[in-house]
């Protein structure tokens, strides 16, 4: 009965902090007031003063979890409904994507190896652009840590989503095709999400993005792995 | 109140679908994850005319516009590591982060650069 009651408490608080987080969003609409780290950081602040473990607070938390499996499922919709647009541009959202993958892996390896990290490490890194689900199993099949993958996918995501406007406009990169790539390839569901908020189009091409850059990294880092390390 | 228990019925449908992915996903001991494999499936069903778009829209919909909320819990998962964001964890915190900075330049200039001549030539 306990239990019942800190998860209702959890799911509802949860519900709550991301509806003022929100609100604040639309007030001051800076990259770093976007709702899912506003949200994070308020619940890790709450938790961690009230002394409340995660996984007290994940017996409600896990509910919530639990819509992320048909929350993909239901990406089909946007992309059957953008079939066309996405069928005419496939090249070069095919190359895209294609490019972000193997920069990011090459980018992630080359750089933990130059800084002197172990080969464990380097392995984990490399599967941090793709969706936790798949960055768990490359991991496991290359020998990296999969509690450290699930953080650094964590860390590729909200750094997308907080980062991509400031990036966009650096680097004139405007076209709404191009944004939802950059934001699949680089963030995974959390830059789907963050593409969604812009428009349908921008999120499907995410999800495309999302979907066939985790089918990349996984076929390509084994590879990288064995030459580089 | 009806489009209300049309979100939670369809929202069930979509569930079903991500159930049946992951059924798929361990039969077959594949590495795409059960939810993707899900995405699939209910593209080909609305491809095929078998699944009609109105019988997913609204719970699509609904559950599309609060996508970040449904990430939350599992981001405060950072809480069990708050050490990595000191010493030489905050290296490789900060690697993370150029080396998706750089995936987003990258993948998104080339995908711009073949867009942007695409349309010329077709114009």
């Amino acid at each position: 009965m306990t239990n019942l009651y800190i998860g209702l408490i959890a799911i509802i608080g949860t519900i709550i902090i991301y509806i003022l987080s929100a609100k604040l969003h639309d007030r001051f609409a800076k990259p770093f007031t976007i709702p899912m780290l506003i949200s994070t950081i308020c619940i890790v602040i709450i938790l961690l003063i009230l002394n409340i473990p995660y996984a007290t607070y994940m017996t409600g938390g896990r509910w919530v979890n639990e819509f992320l499996g048909p929350a993909v499922v239901s990406l089909a919709y946007p992309l059957y409904m953008q079939r066309h647009t996405i069928k005419k541009l496939f090249i070069p959202i095919l190359s895209g994507i294609i490019a972000g993958a193997v920069i990011g892996v090459l980018s992630g390896v080359l750089l933990t190896k130059w800084t002197g990290f172990s080969d464990e490490i380097i392995a984990t890194i490399s599967t941090k652009s793709v969706t936790t689900p798949v960055s768990m199993a490359i991991t496991k099949s290359i020998g990296g840590i999969r509690p450290l993958a699930a953080i650094l996918v964590m860390i590729a995501g909200i750094s997308g989503a907080v980062l991509n406007e400031l990036i966009f406009k650096l680097f004139h990169i405007d076209h709404y095709i191009a944004k939802g790539i950059a934001l699949g390839s680089a963030s995974h569901a959390i830059g789907t999400a963050t593409s969604m908020e812009k428009s349908l189009i921008q999120g499907s091409v995410s999800s495309i993005a999302m979907v066939i850059s985790a089918i990349t990294v996984s076929i390509i880092t084994p590879g990288i792995i064995a030459v580089l390390l | 109140m009806l489009t209300f228990f049309k979100i939670i019925f369809q929202i069930v449908i979509l569930y079903i679908i991500f159930l049946l992915g992951q059924w798929i996903q361990q039969s077959l001991h594949l590495f795409i994850p059960g939810s993707v494999i899900g995405m699939i499936i209910l593209f080909l069903l609305l491809l095929l005319n078998i699944v009609k778009p109105f019988w997913i829209d609204l719970g699509a919909k609904f559950i599309i516009r609060h996508l970040a909320f449904f990430f939350i819990p599992m981001t405060v998962g950072v809480i069990d590591y708050l050490d990595l964001f000191k010493g030489d964890g905050l290296l490789l915190v900060i690697i993370v982060i150029i080396s998706t900075l750089l995936v987003m330049i990258s993948s998104g200039l080339v995908s711009q650069w073949l867009v942007q001549r695409k349309e010329i030539n077709n114009d």
